[in-house]
């Protein structure tokens, strides 16, 4: 008996192909531009969307781990401490002498020791959901840097430090390129590579992953870790922003960093998603905040309307399954 | 009124892709104990679920106490005095014994609605003593065993009135002496005019309780006579629909050396001393009842686990194996027993599946090369005959036939010499079955050498070149192909005559 | 038969066991801190303590539930502050307002907030850690919204109003009093009626509780609603006892009482707290943050000191569960 081949190419369908959410990103943030096109005039120039970037960005370069946290199922939300942390470690070494290259050094080093150190409490206390992991790291770290500073701020950075957050290279802000840089790399990672496919392996399921022989703990254990590094750079950033720093620096970024991966199409439930939407979503939150605050917008509506965002990018995915199953109901029924 | 307390009439349930079950019937007596029988995937437990409401019929009639039912729920069954008790004992494990007991139908206080402990305790200690049980009704459900927790299921059971009690196979998990306490408890159950459905495997739980006894193959219903009247091999061929010899392509296969050796393996509380070795060409079967240990001393065995003592040899020298990577480099593949937990990613397509667990081999420096993935998930998709469109269909849209030969694929892929195969046809329709077969005994012509795990006795015996029984954590005896039958394996398995002489 | 009671008394006594634990290591703790400084002992100290460890208390007890039904509750900070801002404008607006008036106020509009969360995650099946990430900015932001970014403070309050929290009965508190009330009808509803142990039942196995015919939506909803209810509550009551109502009341304070929970052998994997645990979890919170300043432990200690005692907790509520496991394992013969 002939059997039927299964064939190793499938049919192109444009109509599946274009009700991703990518592309409903992409409308919902040119619809954005457009409105705050219309609130200011100079908005649309170059060196107005350049300069808008300059504000958000940081946030930007934590959404990248934290997409890959996500779609392993995980969570972290200390992501704003460790932020805080490297940032005052960073100023406390550099005003206790240590050159700022080596101070910079050290913030990146302590960032990787707070992910590192969320990573392997993760791995070996699989009892424990990583949000309550990570909400009392959240705590320990932020308190280690009141410990540090009490409640005051340090800084006095060299002036060349500053160029990181405000400074061009040919009309383009060096913290965009950084980005444009990590946002490739972090790309690539997730979609071509190995270690990418193993990320979404472990988020649809883990235990398949592990018994495939697939090291889970330790691919864990450096996403983790890269959150970290990535908070650490996004304090150096912020610190070159302000040219200071305090203890309570950047708190709710979580909020902003999660809403961003959400909005993004990372799935809550782990294992899908695509870091393009992530990327779009980083630039769609971050104009949509700038362009509020052209019009004087107030910040605390700005914070509504993201956590709102959140809950919406998170419940409109689900409300679609229910509307799936119920009419799936109704067919069986019939 | 009718003579019979339930019955069904042409009963037919369809799932996504699959009938579960088609046209079947099925009548029971007033206090009798009625075996239901079949392979697994024969759609039993489907059954089991439409009589208590968890899943409703596309076609067919139900009728309780002589009149004509139809639960939405399994609310409205309870209702009626039907309670089941499940292959995985579903209880609350935070709680103790009374609680479980009595969840959902409290005794209250009329006006107010108060709980009253002392009542449902002293209500709960008067069944558990009625049904002999060795615990009180104040310990924490989750420190009880399987068997204790199944107790306190009919406890409950009793506690509602329950007129019909279905019991999916209850004894699968239990020790001898623990089935023999079972048995006696179905006995005063019978005489107080409780009506019971029984799943087993075991034939003698159907000898030792039941009165009558219907089978069901393939989702449909075969037939149903009394116990005294049939043989247990006309069972079997009722089960099985054919003669167990033509099933199995099992051929005389060639012997080589010694591939593996397993000396003196442990683990606390799992498994003691466990020695076996495997040759090259080789089937053994590991079999014994569940909770003996044989799914984990496999699963220590590909790194799964970690051993607490003993030695692994491969090709005569000892091995360290931490993680399944390990293994994996020594050749030995593992089919674990859940194929939608353990062995696949439900939500990918076919081709990333098969290739998850050598991804190293499709890419060059970690960059993953599509092309090459695709080719030969390609190939081995064809290799296995999996039943597809293309290599991009979801794992979650194929019958569990097809579900499991991915997994076969994925393990070929590998290209492993050892293969370690747990429960290889669990809920695989027929067709898919003998697939497996054949592949199995494709591989061993090619000097592969295959452990395979298995609780279906005929599978064992047609497929294995030895077979090793284990019971409770031990190797408890093995068995040369000319000489084990279905008696001396359950021997094997089931009698407990060392350990009650170890438990003082 | 001896046997089988001594598997009975081992894994209660696990259980017990560590509820002694705790009381005796509070009883060491209270020792050490009378040594090091002798005013902790005083009527006044003690009196003051248990006033400022009410609301934590009470707060405590709704988490509890939330976390039983295997789900956490960011939000409670904020939903206190929204209902206690709201409640301080409506008695500075009407200043003849009943108190009861206006606890009762404060209490409906943090049941209508918890509510609102009880929705999106029963219905929408949204995680609790992101709808309450989400909800919580969206009330923290419409806290500073309707208090136009001020405070209002005590002048403005009646002295009625300022009375509930510094008028006391039998010389105890009016704060310490309605925490024992709410205490006493928690226990009664957690362990005397059907809704309280459906709450139970749902977080240790929500599939059997759906087949037993628990509805499972609406015990989420209810302890969310709960939880709301009390911080609503709160609100008042921290508005009234610190005169002073403003836009960032009790940030963070919902980790206070999540380590409360957890230290009082609230399990995270739900099914499991007892409400005489969380007063041992809330009494020693209590001690630690009357006592720190009290023998010289500076305030910006006390984040880091508690962040680590979570942690130290969660960590070691594991470790002795894995060891009686272990040890369970190990009595089984082969």
């Amino acid at each position: 008996m002939e059997k039927p081949k299964v064939l190793t190419h499938k049919e192109f369908s444009s109509v599946r192909y274009f009700l991703q959410w990518e592309w409903i990103l992409l409308i919902i943030f040119i619809l954005v531009n457009i409105m705050n096109a219309s609130f200011s005039d100079n908005y649309l120039k170059f060196d107005g969307l350049m300069r808008a970037s300059m504000i958000f960005l940081d946030k930007g370069f934590i959404v990248f781990p934290m997409a890959l946290v996500i779609i392993m199922g995980d969570i972290d939300i200390s992501v704003s401490s460790t932020v805080a942390l490297s940032s005052v470690v960073m100023a406390t070494v550099y005003n206790a002498g240590v050159p700022m290259g080596l101070a910079i050094l050290i913030c990146l080093g302590v960032g990787a020791l707070c992910g590192l150190i969320n990573g392997i409490l993760v791995v070996k206390f699989k009892e424990l959901a990583a949000v309550i992991i990570t909400l009392s790291t959240m705590t320990l770290y932020r308190g280690i840097a009141y410990i540090i500073l009490k409640n005051q701020s340090a800084g006095g950075f060299p002036k060349w430090f500053s160029e990181l957050s405000w400074g061009f290279a040919w009309k383009i802000p060096y913290i965009l390129i950084v980005f444009v840089f990590f946002a490739a790399i972090f790309t690539l990672v997730l979609h071509k590579t190995n270690f990418g496919r193993y990320v979404f392996a472990i988020g649809n399921n883990d235990i398949a992953t592990r018994f495939s022989g697939i090291n889970v703990d330790h691919i864990k254990i450096i996403v983790f870790t890269l959150v970290g590094v990535m908070a650490s750079i996004c304090a150096i950033f912020l610190s070159a922003k302000m040219m200071s720093t305090r203890p309570n620096v950047a708190s709710g970024y979580e909020l902003d960093v999660i809403a961003m991966v959400v909005l993004g199409g990372i799935s809550t439930a782990g294992g899908k998603g695509k870091m393009i939407g992530v990327i779009t979503a980083v630039f769609l939150l971050g104009f949509l905040q700038y362009g509020l605050g052209l019009i004087n917008v107030q910040s605390q509506i700005i914070i509504i309307i993201t956590g709102l965002l959140l809950i919406l990018a998170v419940a409109i995915p689900n409300i679609q399954e229910m509307i799936k199953n119920f009419n799936k109901k109704r067919e069986v029924n019939l | 009124m009718s003579e019979y307390i339930l019955e069904l009439k042409g009963i037919t349930k369809i799932f996504p892709g699959v009938k579960a079950l088609d046209k079947v019937h099925f009548q029971l007596k007033k206090g009798e104990v009625h075996a239901l029988m079949g392979e697994n995937g024969a759609g039993k437990s489907t059954f089991i679920k439409i009589i208590t409401g968890v899943h409703q019929a596309e076609e067919g009639e139900m009728f309780f106490n002589g009149e004509k039912t139809h639960f939405k729920t399994p609310r409205d069954a309870r209702k009626m005095g039907i309670a089941a008790i499940y292959q995985h004992v579903t209880c609350y494990p935070d709680l103790t014994v009374t609680e479980n007991i009595f969840l959902g139908h409290e005794e209250v206080s009329p006006k107010i609605k108060r709980i009253l402990w002392k009542k449902m305790h002293k209500k709960a200690g008067t069944l558990l003593k009625e049904i002999g049980a060795d615990f009180t009704e104040k310990t924490l459900m989750g420190s009880l065993s399987v068997a204790q927790q199944q107790i306190v299921e009919i406890a409950k059971a009793l506690s509602m009135d329950a007129k019909l009690i279905i019991m999916d196979e209850p004894t699968a998990a239990l020790t001898k002496r623990e089935c023999e306490e079972l048995y006696n408890i179905i006995d005063d159950l019978k005489e107080k005019d409780v009506s019971i459905i029984f799943i087993s495997h075991k034939f003698e739980d159907m000898y030792r309780v039941a009165s009558r006894v219907t089978v069901f193959r393939d989702s449909q219903y075969i037939g149903n006579w009394n116990v005294d009247e049939i043989s247990s091999d006309d069972l079997i061929v009722s089960m099985v629909g054919r003669q167990i010899d033509q099933y199995f392509p099992k051929k005389k296969s060639k012997i080589g050396e010694e591939v593996l050796s397993v000396k003196g393996l442990s683990k606390t509380g799992l498994f003691k001393d466990v020695s076996f070795n495997l040759k090259r060409g080789e089937i053994i079967g590991i079999t014994g009842l569940v909770g003996a240990g044989r799914t984990e001393v496999c699963q220590t065995l590909f790194g799964i686990m970690k051993k607490d003592e003993g030695t692994v040899s491969i090709d005569g020298k000892e091995v360290r194996i931490r993680c399944p990577k390990d293994s994996m480099n020594q050749g030995i593949g593992y089919l674990p027993e859940d194929r939608q937990k353990e062995g696949l990613v439900m939500e990918w397509d076919i081709g990333r599946n098969i290739t998850l667990s050598n991804m190293d081999t499709y890419s060059t420096n970690g960059w993953i090369n599509e092309s090459v993935e695709r080719s030969i998930s390609g190939e081995f998709s064809n290799k296995v005959h999996i039943k597809a469109q293309t290599i991009y269909d979801l794992v979650s849209s194929l019958s569990g036939g097809n579900q499991q030969k991915v997994i076969v694929a994925k393990l070929l892929a590998l290209n492993p010499n050892i293969i370690i195969m747990d429960e290889p046809t669990k809920g695989v329709d027929v067709g898919a079955k003998s697939a497996i077969y054949q592949i199995m005994e494709e591989l061993v012509e090619k000097g592969c050498s295959i452990i395979m795990i298995s609780s279906e006795m005929l599978e064992v015996l047609g497929m294995s070149d030895r077979i090793y029984v284990m019971r409770d954590g031990r190797i408890s005896g093995m068995l040369n192909r000319n000489e084990a039958t279905q008696e001396n394996i359950l021997e094997l398995a089931m009698l407990n005559k060392s350990a009650d002489v170890q438990e003082l | 038969m001896d046997k089988v009671k001594e598997k009975v008394s081992i894994s209660e006594m696990f259980s017990k066991f560590r509820e002694l634990g705790m009381v005796l290591f509070i009883i060491a703790l209270i020792i050490f801190i009378q040594f090091r400084n002798s005013n902790f002992l005083t009527l006044e100290n003690i009196d003051d303590l248990i006033t400022n460890a009410a609301i934590l208390s009470i707060l405590a007890i709704g988490m509890m539930m939330v976390i039983i039904t295997r789900g956490i509750d960011l939000s409670i900070g904020a939903t206190l502050a929204l209902s206690g801002m709201s409640t301080a404008l409506m008695v500075s607006a009407n200043q003849n307002m009943h108190p009861v008036l206006a606890l009762l106020m404060g209490t409906v509009v943090g049941m209508i907030a918890g509510g609102i969360i009880g929705l999106l995650i029963a219905k929408l099946n949204i995680l609790p850690i992101i709808a309450t990430l989400g909800m919580m900015n969206v009330y923290r932001g419409f806290t500073f919204i309707i208090g136009d970014g001020g405070w209002v403070s005590a002048y403005q309050m009646p002295d009625s109003f300022v009375g509930i929290a510094t008028s006391s009965f039998l010389k105890v508190n009016t704060l310490v009093w309605i925490a024992i009330i709410l205490y006493i009808i928690a226990y009664y509803f957690l362990n005397h009626t059907r809704l309280g142990r459906q709450v139970y039942a749902v977080g240790s196995n929500p599939g059997s509780a759906r087949i037993s015919g628990v509805n499972n939506d609406f015990i989420i909803f209810m302890v969310y609603s709960i939880m709301g209810a009390l911080a609503g509550l709160c609100g008042v009551l921290w508005v009234s006892k610190f005169a002073s109502a403003q836009g960032d009341t009790a940030t963070g304070y919902e980790l206070s009482v999540i380590a409360a929970c957890v230290l009082g052998g609230v399990s995270m994997a739900g099914g499991v707290g007892k409400v005489s645990g969380i007063i041992i979890g809330v009494l020693l919170l209590g001690i630690l943050q009357n006592a720190l300043p009290l023998i010289n432990v500076s305030v910006f200690w006390q984040l880091a000191i508690q962040g680590a005692i979570i942690l130290f907790a969660v960590l070691s509520n594991v470790l002795i569960k894995r060891n009686s496991d272990k040890k369970n394992l190990a009595r089984r013969v082969l």
